[in-house]
């Protein structure tokens, strides 16, 4: 790839003795979609606010297009930030914080007009452009924010939590639109959220976060499929964890049956064997591991059946998820004896 | 649009229903106290003064008209300016130390507050006295003067209409701060930094974001001023030093000295439709900028 269009270099930033920014490095690029994943308290909105300029970096270099902006304040950046909150002015009609913005460059009244008009199309909130705020609803006032910032067509559009705040049917659709607006304007996004799906669902790129340090960034299949941590595993999706100790390579579980895996544990006798629920399967051919043990609870989601599976060889329920027409063919009920197998190469482990 | 509409219903049925019976001794004593001594003086001032100071009890306009008379009427106008000023001058500093204090650290907010208020523990009376010792020619600004170096003539302080300008402004200033905390305070920061965001400087976000959002508080602030300062007798009597009459002053004289009750009723009741009338057109608007009541 060409040079990056973000670079987070070293940066360093403390609120009185906490470290909220640990040391981050990270390259975003020219047109992705990046999302910043992570608790709260993970240091992710610091780092963003730090990219919008209302954080000034203790230490490090944040160089957007070649130029280190860290110290630029934020009315000088080609950044804009939606804000969780949305922050709409509330004295100010629809039309009229969208056009806020371009005023502040000083364009001339035709360009905003007509700026303005394009975007209200785009977020098919034409209609409502002479609207006050508080007459909106949650999902309206959101597409507003998003115009708002959009409209300045920056460099990087920083989102903060862009979806919280909406239910969850609103949140499916928003998603795929964001997608949608993002692709059609080719403008760098970087989201911020602690829902990890999504940022599995919407992000180019995840970057996940652990007190003010980055764990691991990657690619959504990546981060799911080949977490580097045992907390990168536990945050990303469901996972089974099984403990285990080595001995002259081989894993064993708690209750001695063993376990394996097409990578060994390094460099520590303890640690956790791992596996997605979704690769737990009760027919098929790979055998390279069996567990037995006791069903304890059967939850129905309608897309699949997740059964709880009491087991010696974990102190947890081991969760499987089986499809509708599995579940069908064999049905299942509470108590019934159960074994579940899955392949060496969907085992992940991790030292403890 | 339900999620909006549904908690305006609710409230509504609230207000409806029971709790109005609460509000019965409220007003009783608002009708007995307040709504029928108003009522009483309405009436006097349409009856004659009697040849001994008594109320001749024949109807008459000319109280009324005598309120126009170019001699009173300038001291209504006189007041009007008066509190005017005033009002504008506790806005401007109150509004500054209002948001100063909501820009302090929240935990420090409310002993600011606290500190900005704790003149009102004490007797308005002895505070405006406080501005005689002030303000007199021997008195402390004086002698900080010539502590300073300063050995000219200091220009006349006390009984000027600067001295009551002062004393109304110093009075009266914990309201206006008060008045103008409250939007201030809640004012989502987001907001300002969502106007930063959009390349709008300090200045302007606060010119074209912060002010308007925080009108009502302004209105409200000055409105209190201004009606209290308008209808103000002790603060003119004190500082003004009787060189000059205030409406409040005046109908004083008319009702404890000139025994022209009629007439002093009549002033008085100008003087509260001003009031009444500014109170109500700032409801008005304050309600207005809040958006409450606003239809689709």
């Amino acid at each position: 790839m060409t040079q990056p269009l973000l670079t987070i270099r070293n940066v360093r930033k403390n609120f009185g003795s906490v470290k909220a920014i640990d040391g981050i490095d990270l390259d975003i690029h020219e047109n992705e979609f990046f999302a910043l994943l992570g608790a709260s308290g993970s240091g992710k909105t610091t780092l963003l606010r730090m990219l919008a300029g209302f954080e000034l970096p203790d230490d490090g270099e944040i160089i957007l297009d070649g130029k280190d902006v860290s110290q630029v304040p934020p009315n000088h950046r080609p950044v804009n930030l939606m804000f969780q909150s949305y922050a709409l002015f509330p004295n100010m009609s629809v039309a009229r914080n969208i056009a806020y913005g371009l005023e502040m460059e000083k364009l001339p009244k035709a360009e905003i007009r007509s700026r303005v008009d394009e975007i209200l199309e785009v977020i098919q909130l034409s209609h409502l452009a002479n609207r006050k705020p508080d007459q909106l609803s949650g999902g309206q006032r959101q597409r507003v924010a998003l115009a708002r910032a959009l409209v300045k067509r920056p460099r990087l559009l920083l989102l903060d939590e862009p979806l919280g705040a909406l239910d969850k049917k609103l949140r499916g659709e928003m998603q795929l639109e964001l997608k949608r607006i993002q692709n059609e304007f080719g403008i760098t996004f970087i989201i911020v959220t602690h829902d990890q799906e999504e940022a599995l669902v919407m992000a180019d790129r995840v970057a996940i976060l652990k007190d003010g340090r980055l764990l691991q960034s990657g690619t959504p299949q990546e981060i799911y499929e080949h977490p580097e941590s045992r907390f990168a595993a536990d945050f990303i999706g469901v996972m089974n964890f099984f403990p285990v100790t080595q001995e002259n390579g081989v894993l064993r579980a708690q209750d001695g049956s063993t376990i394996t895996a097409n990578t060994p544990l390094e460099s520590a006798a303890r640690g956790v064997a791992a596996v997605r629920p979704e690769r737990l399967h009760i027919g098929g051919n790979d055998r390279d591991n069996s567990i037995s043990g006791t069903v304890s609870a059967i939850a129905y989601h309608g897309l699949d059946l997740q059964v709880h599976l009491n087991t010696p060889a974990s102190p947890d329920p081991v969760l499987i998820r089986l499809t509708a027409d599995v579940a069908e063919q064999a049905p299942i009920g509470v108590g019934d004896s159960l074994t579940v197998h899955w392949a060496a190469k969907d085992t992940r482990v991790f030292a403890v | 649009m339900h999620w909006r509409i549904a908690p305006q219903i609710q409230a509504r049925r609230m207000i409806d229903r029971k709790p109005l019976y609460l509000m019965t001794p409220a007003l009783a004593w608002l009708t007995a106290f307040m709504v029928v001594p108003c009522l009483m003086i309405l009436a006097l001032a349409f009856f004659q003064r009697g040849i001994y100071g008594g109320i001749d009890y024949t109807f008459t306009l000319e109280n009324i008209a005598l309120v126009f008379d170019p001699l009173y009427a300038n001291i209504f106008l006189k007041s009007a300016f008066i509190a005017g000023l005033s009002a504008t001058i506790a806005v401007v500093i109150g509004y500054a130390a209002a948001f100063a204090i909501a820009a302090a650290p929240a935990n420090r907010q409310a002993m600011l507050l606290f500190f900005a208020v704790l003149p009102f523990w004490s007797n308005y009376l002895v505070r405006t006295y406080a501005w005689i010792v002030m303000l007199n020619r021997e008195g402390l600004i004086a002698g900080a003067a010539q502590w300073l170096g300063y050995d000219g003539e200091l220009p006349k302080m006390l009984y000027t209409e600067t001295a009551v300008v002062i004393g109304l402004v110093y009075n009266y200033l914990p309201f206006v701060i008060l008045a103008c905390y409250a939007p201030l305070s809640r004012l989502n920061p987001e907001i300002a930094e969502a106007s930063r965001d959009l390349g709008g400087n300090g200045w302007t976000t606060f010119r074209r974001v912060i002010l308007p959002m925080t009108v009502p508080g302004i209105a409200t602030g000055f409105v209190f001023v201004f009606v209290l300062s308008i209808g103000n007798f002790v603060t003119p009597a004190l500082l003004g030093g009787g060189q000059f009459q205030m409406i409040g002053n005046l109908v004083y004289a008319q009702f404890l000295t000139a025994n022209d009750w009629p007439f002093g009723a009549a002033l008085s009741m100008f003087l509260i439709a001003i009031m009444m009338g500014l109170l109500t057109l700032q409801t008005y608007a304050s309600e207005r900028a809040s958006g409450a009541g606003r239809e689709e």
